[in-house]
C-alpha cells in the first residue's frame, strides 16, 4: 500500500545506516542528540506553529518521559525475551519504556491542556512555564514525594517507583539501549505524522484555530478539544524524545530540563519559523551541532585544553540570543516562514503535469 | 413555509450598562431572505453574535432547529446548521483559498460509535459520562490515526471534501483563485469566499454581515443576484444585515430595523421604509441611506 512505502524504505534505510555507523560512539552520540533536539522542535511545533499557542515548557513533558522511561528500563534491566537475539530484545524493552514514558506525558499533557487552553497567549505561556518547573522541583524532592505516596494506599507501587528518581542527583545505570535506529525511526514517525496532519482536515483546523480562532469556532471547529489534542500529541512526542535522551546519557537529573532546555526547543521553532517542520529540522540540527563545533572549536584554541572547551555550554544561550535577534531582525518570519520543503517538489508536479 | 430553523425569542443581552439588545425576536425559515437593517452601533452585528453563540444571551432565548441553544458554543451552533460571515473579514489569512473552504466542511467519517448514543452517554450519570467522554475521545483520536496511516478509508473522505470545497468555489466565481492565499485576493472576492467557506459548513441559515461593504456599483448588483440564487440553489434562509439601502430593498422580503438595540419596527420592506420612527432614526444618522 502507498501510504506504507516511506515507513518501509525509512526503516529499510535506517537499518543499513545502523549497521555501517552504529558502532561509531561519537557518530551515534552526536546524531541521537540531533535526533532528540528534532523530535522535541517538531513536536512543539505542532503546538506552538500549526495551532498558534504559546507553550514554553517542554522540558517539563520531556522530563516526565525521561524518568519514566529511564526508571521502567532500569527495573527491567535484567529481563530478557529468551526467544530472541538480546539485542531486538533489549530494543523491544527500550520500545515499551518509551511508550510508557511518552504515554505518561501525553497524560500529563491532557491534564495541562485540558484547564489551560481555555486561557490565550501570555497566559498560557505562564501556565505551561510553571508546569515545567514545577515538574522539575518535584523529581528534585521525588524521595519526599516518595514516601508520601507510599503511605497512600494503593499507591505504594507508585511511591517505590518514584523513590527511584533520585531527587536532585537523578537515575544512574540506565541500559545504554538507545540506537541510532531507534531514535531516528521515532523523527521519521513524528515527522511524517506532522506532515500528514498538515495537509488533512485534522490539521487544517489546527490551523484554522492559528489563524482566527473567532472564525474557526463559528465555521464548526471545537477548537478546545482540538487544542487539547494537539497538545496531548505534543507532549507525547516530547516524552518519547525523553525517553531516547534517558537511554543514551550516564545519568539524568532535574537540570537537564530546566526553563534553558524548554527555551532552547522555542529558539530552534522560532529561528526555523513557526509552522514548518522544515524550518523546525534545520534548525534543531544546526542548533544542536553548534555547540559542538564551537566545543572543538574552542579545544583547538585552547591548544587541546578542555576548560575553555567547557565554557561552551556557558556561552551557549547568549550566542542563541544573538541569533534570534539577528534572525527576527532579518526575517521575522523565520527562516522558513511556513513553507516545507516538500512544497516545493509538490508545486513542480502540477507544473510537469501541464507540460 | 416550514418550520422556523432559527428564532430569537425576546432576546436582550447587556455589556456592563449598556443594553446592547433589547427583546430582540425574529423567525428564519428555509427560503426565507430577510434583512436587518438599523444606523452605526444599532446593535445588528451584537444580534448575530447572540445568534451564533458569540455572547450567551441576557434574557430570552434563541432556538435553532427545535433546540434551545443559549450557553452552547458557537462551533455547536453552527454545527446545528447557522452559518455566518463577518462585517470585517475574518478569513483564514494565510491559507489558500481552498483550504478556506475545506476547513469548513466536516469529512463524513463514519464513527464506531454511534454519534447520538455518546451524547445521550454524556447527559447521564457520572459514570456514564466518564464512558462517553472516553468512548469519544477514542473516536477523535482514530480520526489522527487515520490521518497518520492515511487510510484509504480516509483519503476517500478527504477526496470528498476537496470536491465539495472545489464545487463551493466555482458556485462563487471563485475557481481560478483557488491556490492564491486568502489574504492575496482582492476585498469583493474576500467576501465571496467567506459566504462559500460558510455555505461549506452545510447550513440551513445563513446569516451575511454587511456583504456588499466596500463593493463598487457593479460588484452590488452581482452581489443582489448572487444572494437570491444561493437562497433557491442551497434551500437556505438568509438574514443580511446591509446599509445599502437599494441592496436591501431590492432583494429582503421582511426587514426588522433595530435602533439603540430596540426593534423600532418590522414587516414588508415597502411598509416599513414609509414608518416614521424609521425615517427619524435614519435622519438623525445617516439621512443618505434612505435616499
Ligand atoms: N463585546 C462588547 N462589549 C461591549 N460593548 C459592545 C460589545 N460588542 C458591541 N458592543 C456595543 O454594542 C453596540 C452595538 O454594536 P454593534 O456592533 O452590534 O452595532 P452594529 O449595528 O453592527 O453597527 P455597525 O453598523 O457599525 O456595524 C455598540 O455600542 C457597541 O459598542
Ligand atoms: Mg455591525
Amino acid at each position: 500500500m502507498k501510504s506504507f512505502l516511506p515507513v518501509v524504505a525509512a526503516t529499510v534505510v535506517l537499518a543499513v545506516l545502523q549497521l555501517l555507523l552504529g558502532t561509531s560512539e561519537y557518530f551515534v552520540y552526536l546524531t541521537s542528540l540531533v535526533g532528540v533536539n528534532v523530535v522535541l522542535a517538531v513536536s512543539l511545533n505542532i503546538i506552538n506553529g500549526m495551532t498558534g499557542q504559546f507553550s514554553i515548557g517542554h522540558a517539563g513533558f520531556m522530563a516526565v518521559g525521561a524518568y519514566v522511561a529511564g526508571t521502567t528500563s532500569l527495573i527491567l534491566k535484567d529481563d530478557q525475551l529468551s526467544f530472541l537475539p538480546p539485542a531486538v530484545s533489549d530494543q523491544l524493552f527500550l520500545l515499551l519504556a518509551l511508550l510508557l514514558g511518552g504515554g505518561t506525558a501525553g497524560l500529563f499533557g491532557f491534564l495541562v491542556g485540558l484547564p489551560s487552553l481555555r486561557l490565550r497567549g501570555d497566559y498560557l505561556a505562564i501556565v505551561t512555564l510553571g508546569f515545567g518547573e514545577i515538574i522539575r522541583v518535584v523529581i528534585q524532592n521525588s524521595d519526599g514525594l516518595s514516601k508520601s505516596l507510599g503511605a497512600v494506599p494503593g499507591l505504594s507501587l507508585v511511591g517505590s517507583f518514584v523513590g527511584k528518581f533520585g531527587g536532585a542527583l537523578g537515575v544512574s545505570g540506565v541500559p545504554q539501549r538507545s540506537t541510532f535506529f531507534m531514535v531516528w525511526f521515532w523523527v521519521f514517525v513524528l515527522v511524517l505524522l506532522a506532515r500528514r496532519l498538515a495537509d488533512s482536515s485534522h490539521g487544517r483546523w489546527l490551523k484554522a484555530i492559528r489563524e482566527d480562532e473567532v472564525a474557526a469556532e463559528a465555521m464548526g471547529v471545537d477548537t478546545t478539544s482540538y487544542k487539547v489534542r494537539a497538545f496531548v500529541v505534543s507532549s507525547f512526542f516530547a516524552g518519547i524524545a525523553g525517553g531516547l535522551f534517558a537511554h543514551f546519557v550516564p545519568i539524568i537529573n532535574p537540570g537537564s530540563f530546566t526553563f534553558v532546555k524548554s527555551m532552547e526547543v522555542v529558539v530552534m521553532i522560532v529561528a526555523g519559523g513557526l509552522g514548518s517542520t522544515t524550518g523546525a529540522i534545520v534548525a534543531a540540527v544546526f542548533l544542536t551541532l553548534l555547540p559542538e563545533g564551537l566545543r572543538s572549536l574552542f579545544l583547538q584554541l585552547g591548544g587541546g585544553d578542555a576548560s575553555l572547551a567547557q565554557k561552551v555550554d556557558q556561552v551557549r544561550m547568549p550566542i542563541y540570543g544573538v541569533l534570534l535577534v539577528l534572525i527576527m531582525l532579518t526575517r521575522s518570519q523565520g527562516l522558513f516562514g511556513t513553507h516545507e520543503a516538500w512544497d516545493l517538489w509538490k508545486r513542480r508536479k502540477p507544473a510537469e503535469a501541464k507540460a | 413555509m416550514s418550520a422556523p430553523l432559527l428564532e430569537a425569542k425576546k432576546v436582550s443581552i447587556r455589556f456592563g450598562g449598556l443594553k446592547a439588545l433589547t427583546d430582540f425576536s425574529l423567525t428564519l425559515s428555509r427560503g426565507d431572505l430577510k434583512g436587518l437593517i438599523g444606523p452605526n452601533g444599532a446593535g445588528k452585528t451584537t444580534a448575530f453574535n447572540v445568534l451564533t453563540g458569540v455572547y450567551a444571551p441576557t434574557e430570552g432565548e434563541v432556538v435553532v432547529a427545535g433546540e434551545r441553544v443559549n450557553g452552547k458554543r458557537p462551533f455547536q451552533i453552527n454545527r446545528l446548521g447557522v452559518a455566518r460571515t463577518f462585517q470585517n473579514i475574518r478569513l483564514f489569512k494565510q491559507l489558500t483559498a481552498l483550504d478556506n473552504v475545506r476547513i469548513a466542511i466536516l469529512p463524513e467519517t463514519k464513527r464506531w460509535f454511534d454519534a447520538g448514543r455518546v451524547q445521550a452517554l454524556k447527559r447521564g450519570s457520572g459514570v456514564q459520562r466518564a464512558l462517553g467522554a472516553a468512548l469519544d475521545a477514542t473516536d477523535n483520536y482514530r480520526d489522527w490515526w487515520r490521518a497518520f496511516l492515511r487510510t484509504p478509508g480516509f483519503l476517500a473522505e478527504e477526496a470528498v471534501v476537496t470536491a465539495k470545497a472545489e464545487e463551493l468555489l466555482s458556485v462563487m466565481g471563485l475557481s481560478h483563485r483557488k491556490d492564491e492565499l486568502a489574504s492575496s485576493l482582492p476585498y469583493g472576492e474576500q467576501r465571496r469566499l467567506e459566504m462559500a467557506r460558510a455555505l461549506g459548513t452545510k447550513p440551513n441559515v445563513l446569516l451575511l454581515d454587511e456583504p456588499a461593504a466596500g463593493m463598487n456599483t457593479r460588484e452590488k448588483a452581482d452581489l443582489m443576484v448572487l444572494i437570491r440564487q444561493l437562497r433557491d440553489q442551497f434551500q437556505v434562509g438568509i438574514l443580511v444585515i446591509e446599509h445599502d439601502m437599494k441592496l436591501v430593498m431590492g432583494i429582503c422580503e421582511h426587514l426588522t430595523v433595530l435602533d439603540h438595540g430596540e426593534t423600532i419596527a418590522s414587516g414588508d420592506p415597502a411598509l416599513v421604509r414609509k414608518d416614521a420612527k424609521v425615517i427619524e432614526a435614519y435622519l438623525g444618522e445617516a439621512p443618505a441611506h434612505v435616499a
